[in-house]
């Protein structure tokens, strides 16, 4: 019976080979991968084994997406523990964890045997992933750039910002992480100055308990500095917009020679008119009153005296200016401290120590 | 030549009437009046105080005022009797400037005598010319006027009058009451110089001034 079911498999496994490899090589990527499961879940573990690591390949040469391959390595490495072959699943779960520390198998689908080797690669791998934005911008100094760490598994981490030739820039964080971290960064280097370069480098090292190295995370970060426009300053009243602040001659000249003219005027109206003889007592009465008006008058418009209402106005006026001039000094000294920094961050490197 | 005034006045304030606020002015004065009339059987002189009320409507350029005066003139010495004093002014004017009034209209006088009430009837044609001289709290005005007609029952013919105001009006800031005093008088020539009617006096008075 068992010899049969052998049988069955190589032939299966002769036709994979021998007489379809030109419509397998047509195949996509998609029924490679559900094969190898209808192979696995068939336990058809060789065969599934094989279609799998082809899908692999095929979609590791893509560039495709951690979440496709997580799919492909964790039914490969069942297959190849249901193979008899430990070390090779453990091999293959320990690429897979390093591929995404959150990945889990689905323990409805997979039995105990496979999830406990997993969850053992898992703990013995110290991996980490790095997620941050890909183009944000912050306020040096009070503004944050966040840098969320998840780790595969309980390790210690070293976060640091390093120029491009590898020199240290920042140090943001040392110490253990266990399922995940946020790091913030806000913008300055280890002196507290804005970035003196346009370009850093993050760097995420996990170590073992025992401080071994154990991978090495890398992400580049562009930096373009930005410094907000200052304000004009307001202008200063102009000439035209104050009032004279001292009396000109021209009132006190008009009261004067008004009230005499208009004296004058009194005294000559009865010759004027033609009434010659009459009484001068009430014309001089009216004529003087007038003239001491006019004289009245020429001292109160004196040439150079103050005109409080005048000199009210025009300091209101300057005192508004001068309240323009210091909103504006504290807007641009604000806008002088708030110096942004816009951060670009690239593809993630990963640098291990060890190969799989 | 009234007719002619009138046609005068309506062409100066043509088109200026629409969209204008009525502009009233109001006064009460107490008048010191001296008449003199000078005949050859002599020289009558009075003397006394009259109130005087007057009162203008404006509308745009266009102005009509009106006054009236009575009072008691008492002789100065001389055999004249007391006589009562009653004037009265129905003018129409048009601003032909800001500082410049000119106005026409009858005048009308009357001395009331023990036996009979001596009246004088002119039109006049007045120029009056205002304008503020310290700061703008004293006005100070001068008018003149003419006689064009007149009409008196008197022997003499009339030969001519004239006559004129000049004074000045305080008025406090934003305040419309204003304070006013002047001199004023009237000369009246009749039957080439025979008699001589002289009417002046000094006014003080008050007066309101509503826009």
């Amino acid at each position: 019976m068992m010899g049969g079911r052998h049988l069955a498999r190589l032939c299966a496994l002769a036709w994979v080979l021998g007489a379809a490899p030109s419509a397998l090589s047509a195949q996509s990527s998609d029924s490679l991968f559900a094969t190898g499961v209808r192979a696995y879940k068939n336990l058809e573990f060789d065969l599934a084994a094989w279609l799998l690591r082809r899908d692999l390949a095929q979609l590791t040469a893509a560039g495709a997406p951690a979440t496709e391959r997580a799919a492909g390595l964790v039914y490969l490495g069942a297959a190849d523990l249901f193979r008899g072959r430990r070390d090779s699943a453990a091999a293959v779960f320990r690429r897979l964890v390093q591929l995404d520390p959150r990945f889990r198998p689905d323990r409805l689908v997979f039995p105990p045997e496979v999830t406990s080797l997993f969850d053992g690669v898992r703990l013995q791998t110290k991996t980490v992933t790095v997620e941050l934005p890909r183009d944000t911008t912050i306020v040096l100094g009070p503004g944050a750039f966040d840098i969320w760490l998840i780790a595969s598994s309980f390790q210690n981490v070293d976060v640091t910002l390093r120029y491009a030739d590898g020199a240290p820039f920042r140090a943001l964080y040392a110490g253990p992480i266990g399922d995940s971290l946020k790091v913030q960064w806000d913008g300055l280097d280890a002196a507290g100055a804005p970035p003196p370069v346009n370009r850093v480098v993050l760097r995420v090292a996990s170590r073992a308990p025992t401080g071994e190295l154990a991978g090495i995370i890398q992400v580049p970060l562009d930096l373009r500095l930005s410094r907000p426009d200052t304000l004009p300053w307001p202008p200063a009243p102009a000439d035209a917009q104050l009032l004279p602040e001292r009396a000109r001659s021209g009132a006190a000249k008009r009261s004067l020679l008004g009230g005499l003219l208009l004296s004058s005027a009194v005294a000559a109206l009865p010759a004027v008119v033609g009434g010659t003889d009459t009484p001068s007592g009430p014309r001089i009465a009216v004529a003087g009153t007038i003239g001491v008006a006019g004289l009245l008058g020429y001292v109160l418009h004196r040439p150079g005296r103050p005109l409080a209402a005048n000199v009210r106005a025009n300091q209101a006026l300057r005192d508004a200016w001068q309240r323009r001039v210091a909103t504006t000094t504290a807007e641009n000294a604000r806008r002088r401290r708030e110096v942004r920094v816009v951060v670009r961050a690239g593809e993630p490197t990963a640098i291990q120590p060890r190969g799989p | 030549m009234r007719i002619l005034l009138v046609v005068l006045a309506a062409a100066l304030t043509a088109g200026q009437l629409p969209g204008q606020a009525l502009h009233a002015v109001g006064g009460a004065s107490l008048v010191t009046t001296r008449v003199r009339s000078q005949v050859p059987a002599g020289v009558d002189q009075f003397t006394g105080s009259a109130f005087l009320g007057q009162g203008a409507l404006a509308l745009g350029r266009v102005e009509l005022s009106a006054s009236y005066l009575q009072g008691t003139i008492n002789p100065d010495g001389g055999t004249a009797t007391a006589r009562d004093l009653v004037e009265g002014t129905v003018l129409i004017g048009v601003h032909a400037l800001d500082w410049l009034t000119l106005e026409t209209g009858p005048h009308a006088r009357a001395y009331t005598l023990a036996g009979s009430t001596q009246r004088w009837l002119f039109w006049e044609l007045r120029a009056r010319a205002a304008t503020a001289f310290v700061g703008s709290a004293a006005q100070g005005y001068a008018e003149l006027w003419r006689a064009i007609a007149a009409d008196a029952n008197v022997p003499e013919p009339f030969d001519h009058a004239q006559g004129g105001e000049v004074g000045m009006i305080l008025r406090l800031a934003r305040s419309p009451l204003g304070c006013r005093i002047g001199y004023r008088i009237d000369h009246a020539v009749l039957g080439g110089g025979t008699r001589l009617e002289t009417v002046d006096g000094v006014v003080i008075g008050v007066g309101l001034n509503w826009r």
